[in-house]
């Protein structure tokens, strides 16, 4: 019995499967496919305008229902902020994609021009999360008072291309040490309240967990590229360029350098692997990365803990892939009525105007349904599921300190929200 | 009076407070355990409040502090709903609302398909021609050698440009001469600069900037220097009428209409691929119909056969265009040839713009490396 169970006044009904802290996620699967499946044929409808009321809507539904020592989040931001927020961004947005049109005319050199515009883009596109997240942070209510942020989001952005950087460089390595470091940036200027946020996560330790999967990927990945290092390719360039068809350049390379095709095999075979790991391991990366973020939380004389298991989040992402299924069969028994209709109905599109633009009309909303209902799917099973567990499986000692905090800060500003959006940089 | 409890949070501490409420006729009264009276809400202030399906939670509007009310008592929570007058727990209001969004999203959707269909071109008509002339010429130098790049497949050391090897000589002389006509009978007045470049497909095309581009390929297939220089001219007609700049103008506007306002929905960058080819295929339609017509107004004021190109284009493509027409930024040869045929009176063969000795010359152009 937790503190607040004695005053609550009646006890909400919800899943108390997983539970193992005083945070509970309180949310049923059925509302919220309801929710994104209207919001897909929206998006579809509207060309996608709709977004900002979509976003709005899963936020309600996320925060909503995660409970926290009895009493649940509250989002307060609303769809025509973000809209707002949206279309100041692309009035900035415009004249700066100008200006770095007219000076990649004026330098003349192309290239460079676009390695200074990629790397801009880049800092205004991590400046645009970090002042998203602002937003997303001051529209949380919680016990009557806001979360809020403060720090500098250039300083920010700066920190996260140093970082990506040092993970080029160290062939991802680098990555705890970069998590954490950002981490310890972004809780360090998070407050609840006139409670100060810290994060104390290791870096070291998360690499230490994490190694494994570095390797099961890794590994493959450099035996693939030692395979191409083993070909001469300034031979090959030269049978390349005696010209001929194609297999005689084949027969060629086969007599001339025997050692290409065995190189290419290891190649594709050693990249497979490393694609098949990388696919197999995401969610025990997702479950580690998770359980020693939310382990790492700290608030004056309040430490987060996490439980969450391998097992389940590899459950969450298994009953995904059966959904899945699922709807791409019933993806193409409606591609192939579909197509037979228009055949039925026009003829072939070599004869005929009417089946020829029917045919691309229906080429193109096959994909956007399938695209839509693919995102639809994997946010109300995968990631629905992801966000329950973790909060399941979340708890907080000491949470009587909750009870204390007096309000400080103000609402911030939608414009990075925007930013976000216009950039396509958006987080949830 | 109805009264019933409710869970309060003041918006200065996130201290929990048990608290009474009383429906007095215009407002809320909240009073804490000792019956004293801590804040009184009227009913035209009250906001209805995300929550979990259990908890009625509201606020107060233009309040600068977050308080809030949670009951979980769903008789009380329908009687302040029945006298508040912003509160509406049914979601009738939450719906109007909704098909209110829906309804100006779609029309804005709407709003943007047909600016793209029928606004951009438009503006880049309207813009293309008052483009300052130094301006397109820098783009011109940036589009020209990036297509260089692209193109120029050939060994290190080939020089992409045809003409310039000892026995490409004379040929470049016919080429040039041949050129000169064109351009004086065009009357272009802005600088041009036409390459012959080894490459083997049957084409040619204009940048912006006045850079035309004919392939090795379609002087081998030019069967007279009339057709060659149809085709030229059909290509002078993109530089006169401007239309690189205007595929530019249209590219930035479409990119600007669909890229960012429409955002990366899922899926959404299919339809706004296909959306911009289907677009810019039928802007291009309209443009090549015109270069045509500008080719053929050229060809007549030299005297020469102004029915070739139709005739060209029909030999080089076949009657049997690949894949969808609607995609295709050409016309077919055969409606070309048609348009052509429509304002080209049949020639009595008038001289042709080289003779025989010039033509071979001319045909001749890239044989100082193989393709």
């Amino acid at each position: 019995m937790t503190s607040s169970d004695a005053g609550s006044l009646a006890a909400a009904p919800g899943p108390v499967d997983q539970q193992r802290g005083n945070v509970r996620f309180l949310g049923r699967d059925r509302p919220y496919w309801r929710l994104l499946a209207r919001g897909a044929v929206l998006l579809m409808l509207t060309l996608g305008i709709y977004r900002f009321w979509l976003i709005t809507d899963t936020r309600r539904f996320l925060w909503a229902n995660t409970e926290i020592d009895g009493e649940s989040l509250e989002y307060s931001g609303t769809a025509l902020e973000i809209l707002l927020g949206f279309l100041v961004a692309i009035a900035i947005l415009v004249p700066l994609y100008i200006v770095f049109f007219l000076a990649a005319l004026d330098v003349g050199t192309a290239g460079l021009m676009t390695i200074i515009a990629i790397v801009a883009l880049a800092l205004i596109g991590q400046y645009a999360i970090w002042r998203a997240r602002s937003y997303r942070l001051t529209r949380t209510v919680f016990r009557g008072l806001r979360f809020r942020q403060t720090g500098s989001g250039v300083h920010y952005a700066v920190c996260v291309i140093f970082w990506w950087a040092m993970m080029a460089i160290t062939l991802g390595l680098a990555y705890p040490f970069a998590q954490a470091s950002l981490e310890r940036f972004k809780l360090g200027h998070t407050h609840y309240g006139n409670l100060a946020g810290q994060f104390e996560g290791s870096g070291f330790r998360l690499l230490l967990r994490g190694l494994p999967l570095w390797f099961a990927v890794t590994a493959p990945t450099l035996i693939a590229l030692s395979a191409l290092l083993t070909v001469d390719w300034a031979g090959i360039g030269r049978i390349m360029q005696r010209g001929g068809t194609t297999g005689d350049i084949l027969e060629r390379i086969a007599i001339q350098a025997p050692e290409f095709y065995g190189a290419i095999g290891l190649f594709v075979v050693a990249i497979g692997f490393a694609v098949c790991a990388a696919i197999i391991l995401f969610p025990a990366f997702q479950t580690i990365v998770m359980r020693w973020w939310i382990s790492g939380i700290r608030f004056p004389g309040i430490d987060v803990s996490s439980q969450l298991r391998m097992f389940d989040v590899y459950k969450a992402y298994l009953r995904f892939i059966g959904y899945l299924l699922i709807f791409a069969l019933a993806m193409i028994v409606v591609t192939f009525v579909t197509f037979a209709l228009i055949g039925s109905l026009f003829g072939s599109s070599a004869e005929s105007k009417f089946a020829e633009m029917f045919t691309i009309l229906a080429m193109v909303g096959l994909y956007v349904v399938s695209a839509l209902g693919l995102s639809t799917i994997y946010q109300a099973t995968a990631k629905l599921s992801v966000w329950r567990l973790t909060a399941q499986s979340s708890d907080l000692s000491n949470a009587s300190m909750l009870d204390h905090v007096t309000a400080a800060g103000t609402a911030g500003s939608p414009l990075g929200e925007g930013l976000a959006d216009a950039l396509n940089v958006g987080g949830l | 009076m109805r009264t019933g409890a409710a869970r309060y949070f003041d918006g200065r501490t996130s201290a929990r407070h048990d608290v009474t409420l009383e429906l007095a006729p215009h407002a809320l009264v909240i009073r804490d355990g000792a019956g004293v009276i801590v804040d009184q809400w009227a009913y035209i202030r009250l906001k209805h409040l995300s929550a979990p399906d259990h908890i009625f939670r509201i606020g107060l509007r233009k309040n600068p502090l977050l308080a809030r009310l949670e009951i979980t008592d769903m008789e009380l929570a329908h009687e302040i709903d029945v006298l508040a007058p912003d509160i509406d727990r049914t979601g009738a209001s939450a719906r109007r609302d909704s098909r209110r969004v829906i309804g100006w999203a779609s029309f804005a959707a709407v709003t943007l398909v047909l600016s793209s269909i029928y606004g951009v071109p438009l503006l880049a008509d309207r813009l293309a021609p008052v483009v300052p002339r130094g301006f397109e010429q820098r783009i011109g130098v940036a589009t020209n050698a990036q297509i260089r790049a692209m193109l120029d497949k050939g060994p290190a050391g080939r020089p992409f440009t045809c003409g310039d090897a000892a026995m490409e000589q004379t040929g470049k002389a016919a080429f040039e001469k041949l050129v000169r006509r064109l351009e004086t009978a065009a009357d272009l007045r802005m600088p041009l600069t036409v390459a012959v470049v080894r490459r083997a497909e049957a084409n040619a095309f204009a940048l912006p900037g006045g850079y035309v581009y004919v392939f090795q390929g379609l002087i081998d297939k030019a069967e007279t220097p009339d057709e060659l220089a149809a085709v030229i001219a059909h290509e002078l007609g993109h530089v006169a009428h401007r239309d690189g700049m205007r595929a530019v103008l249209q590219g930035a506007g479409l990119s600007f209409l669909f890229g960012m306002m429409l955002g990366d929905f899922v899926g959404g960058g299919a339809v706004v691929l296909a959306a911009r080819t289907i677009l810019e295929s039928a802007y291009s339609r309209n443009v090549e119909n015109a270069a045509d017509r500008f080719g053929v107004q050229v060809m007549l004021g030299l005297g020469a056969d102004a029915r070739a190109l139709g005739r060209f284009l029909q030999r080089i493509a076949g009657d049997t265009p690949g894949g969808f027409s609607i995609l295709l930024d050409h016309p077919t040869a055969k409606e070309r040839a048609a348009a052509i045929n429509a304002i080209a009176p049949p020639q009595s063969r008038g001289v042709p713009l080289l003779d025989a000795a010039e033509w071979a010359a001319l045909k001749r152009i890239c044989a100082g490396y193989r393709i």
